[in-house]
């Protein structure tokens, strides 16, 4: 198990912002085409021949694809930039449309330690509107998660809402014929790692809001529940434990607190059923318990209600139930096969795959419309979703292009892109916390 | 100890804008719906004679064991969705229990698997309920149900990488392995 070391220290505050216009937010709904958008255009840094050039570029790149997934920002394109970000380009660089001038300088502040000083200025009314130093211990990728985390503050100080560059997708990967492990990447498809290397079958990872992992390994022969029980710590077998139980598990899901975990523990039936692991006390709890499958249980954020799916019916469906098992209602009603569930960040709405004519699509149900919605169509199959952590897209599998690969759209489904060049991908987390 | 050295100045120019399209949204289309699928049926459970010592060594029996069981741990299949054993693969499991009666050392572990239309947890629910649906058909054969260890995998691990009828047809299966 490698886990990247970094620190990431701030220095600097980030000066008032000047003659700005009110932060603009915009609400993306299921009415609405996504955030706005206008063209695109980058002025790319007229690097001289350092020898650190490259990574100079290699920053800029970054930052400069994240302001542009972000939304609300249009980079200039040109190839007559003025030279430089001094008082004296102002003019030129505001004749071009410029309204925010970024200028970043990538430097060296002691042995293995990089800062990036970020400045954003108004060439209009020539005053700063933002301005930071981000330092970092160099190695891994410290300046993919600068240039992410500075996104992220650009974006907020534009918005008021946090972006979602300085994030992660947690998946399961295939490595070889029996074996598949957990990986990680950044949201714009680049720093992939390994996060386990048990060297057997392991899946469903879920990730804590303070970044601990959970999955399941089959690396004793039967299925086990694994994970970090502190933040940072070594990954532990964390059920069963003690007294081996009849059944096995699967499906683990983080509680919103990170306290608790609900997994799914099958009887000497073959049934399923959703339990509550509280991890201090080790102490399971039953909240379902019928002769059919229960399975697949995401939380709402506050932790107070489950979404599940169980064929109690016949079919899978969608259900949802308070956290102690009680008022077990159905929530989709259309379809004969709808599964996966993932409860949006803000409550309000629950993801799902429905399955027709033999492949998957995503759909979203708006539980205060009592509606819902098709994100995806398509010939090819589009499978377990999970939510960004602002709530605009979900990250999902498709065979669309071959193989198992990551994929995010946003909720009108028509910005569907790859998140990277991988096959054999599966059960993506969007997680702000790795 | 190397020098602090300054890299270069980068720039970038943006132009900040907002704007937004707006679309109606789209409403699920109609699914048809499907009857119900009828309630699982396990199978008959016939009786069996009790299971037998053997009489040789017990290094030997295991030997002679894994020769015997390439020919009789048979995967059976299961139709789309279900965990009822199929007619067809009942004289499988019947020789499974054969088996077991000729090596009363041996335990198996029941490997329960579904093909690849489906979601990943689902279907590691379904693959166990096709490994205890094999492991009560044998149990009603007289097999002990200590010897017999319930495993699913999902859609973990296909027997075959096709995307055909007869390839999820095939990895729709019990398989039956040797633990010991």
């Amino acid at each position: 198990m490698k886990r990247m070391l970094f620190a990431l220290a701030l220095a600097g505050a980030a000066l008032p912002g000047a003659g700005q216009a009110p932060p603009t937010r915009t609400e993306v709904t299921l009415e609405s085409k996504s955030s706005g958008k206008l063209g695109t255009a980058v002025a790319l840094p007229q690097v001289q021949g350092l020898d650190e050039a490259g990574v100079a570029r290699d920053f800029h790149d970054v930052l400069k694809n994240d302001l542009e997934d972000a939304g609300p920002f249009a980079v200039l394109k040109s190839t007559k930039f003025p030279k430089g970000t001094e008082a004296a380009t102002f003019k030129a660089w505001a004749d071009l449309g410029t309204e925010w001038l970024i200028a970043s300088k990538v430097s060296r502040t002691g042995p293995d330690q990089v800062m990036v000083a970020l400045q954003v200025l108004d060439p209009k009314a020539g005053k700063p509107i933002f301005n930071k130093n981000y330092t970092g211990q160099e190695g891994g990728a410290i300046l993919r998660r600068i240039a992410h985390t500075a996104s992220d503050d650009l974006v907020a100080r534009l918005t008021g809402e946090r972006g979602v560059a300085n994030t992660r997708i947690v998946f399961v990967r295939q490595v070889s014929r029996e074996v598949k492990e957990i990986y990680q990447v950044d949201r714009d498809g680049g720093g992939m790692m390994a996060l386990t290397r048990h060297g057997s079958l392991t899946i469903s990872p879920t990730v804590a809001p303070d970044g601990r992992l959970a999955y399941i390994t089959y690396k004793g022969g039967a299925p086990e529940i694994w994970g970090q029980k502190d933040r940072g710590g070594p990954h532990i077998k964390l059920y069963p434990v003690g007294t081996q139980p009849l059944g096995q598990c699967s499906a683990p899901s983080w509680s919103p607190d990170g306290k608790r975990l609900a997994f799914v523990q099958s009887d000497r039936r073959g049934n399923s059923d959703i339990m509550v692991l509280d991890i201090s006390s080790g102490r399971v709890r039953r909240l379902t318990d019928s002769n059919c499958i229960n399975t697949e249980p995401s939380w709402n954020p506050a932790g107070t209600q489950l979404a599940f799916t169980s064929d109690r019916e016949g079919g899978p469906q969608v259900y949802l139930m308070e956290e102690d098992g009680s008022n077990v209602r159905r929530l989709t009603t259309e379809g004969t096969y709808n599964a996966s569930p993932s409860w949006s960040p803000n409550g309000a709405m629950v993801a799902y795959v429905s399955r027709f004519e033999g492949k998957f699509d995503l759909f979203v149900f708006k539980l205060g419309e009592g509606k819902a919605y098709q994100i995806t169509t398509g010939l090819t199959s589009s499978e377990s979703p999970s939510w960004s952590p602002d709530e605009r897209k979900l990250v999902f599998v498709s065979t669309r292009a071959g193989g198992m690969q990551l994929y995010t759209t946003d909720l009108s489904g028509s910005q569907i892109r790859k998140v990277m060049d991988a096959q054999g991908c599966q059960s993506p987390r969007w997680s702000r916390s790795r | 100890m190397r020098p602090d050295r300054i890299l270069p100045l980068t720039a970038s120019a943006l132009v900040l804008g907002v704007g937004l399209a707006c679309s109606k949204p789209e409403p699920a289309p109609p699914i048809r719906t499907e009857p119900r699928a009828p309630a699982t049926d396990t199978g008959t459970a016939p009786t069996a004679p009790a299971d037998t010592t053997g009489k040789v060594s017990a290094v030997d029996t295991m030997e002679m064991a894994r020769k015997a069981a390439a020919a009789a741990l048979k995967d059976i299949n299961f139709d789309f969705d279900k965990s009822d054993i199929r007619e067809a693969d009942k004289p499988k499991l019947q020789a499974i229990a054969g088996f077991l009666k000729n090596y009363a050392q041996v335990r198996l572990t029941v490997e329960g698997h579904c093909d690849e239309r489906g979601t990943v947890e689902y279907n590691i629910a379904l693959g166990d309920r096709r490994a205890h649906a094999a492991l009560r058909y044998l149990a009603g054969l007289g097999v002990s149900e200590n010897r017999l260890s319930p495993v699913s995998f999902g859609k973990e691990r296909p027997r075959v990488t096709g995307h055909d009828e007869q390839s999820w047809f095939e990895n729709r299966r019990c398989e039956f392995k040797m633990a010991n």
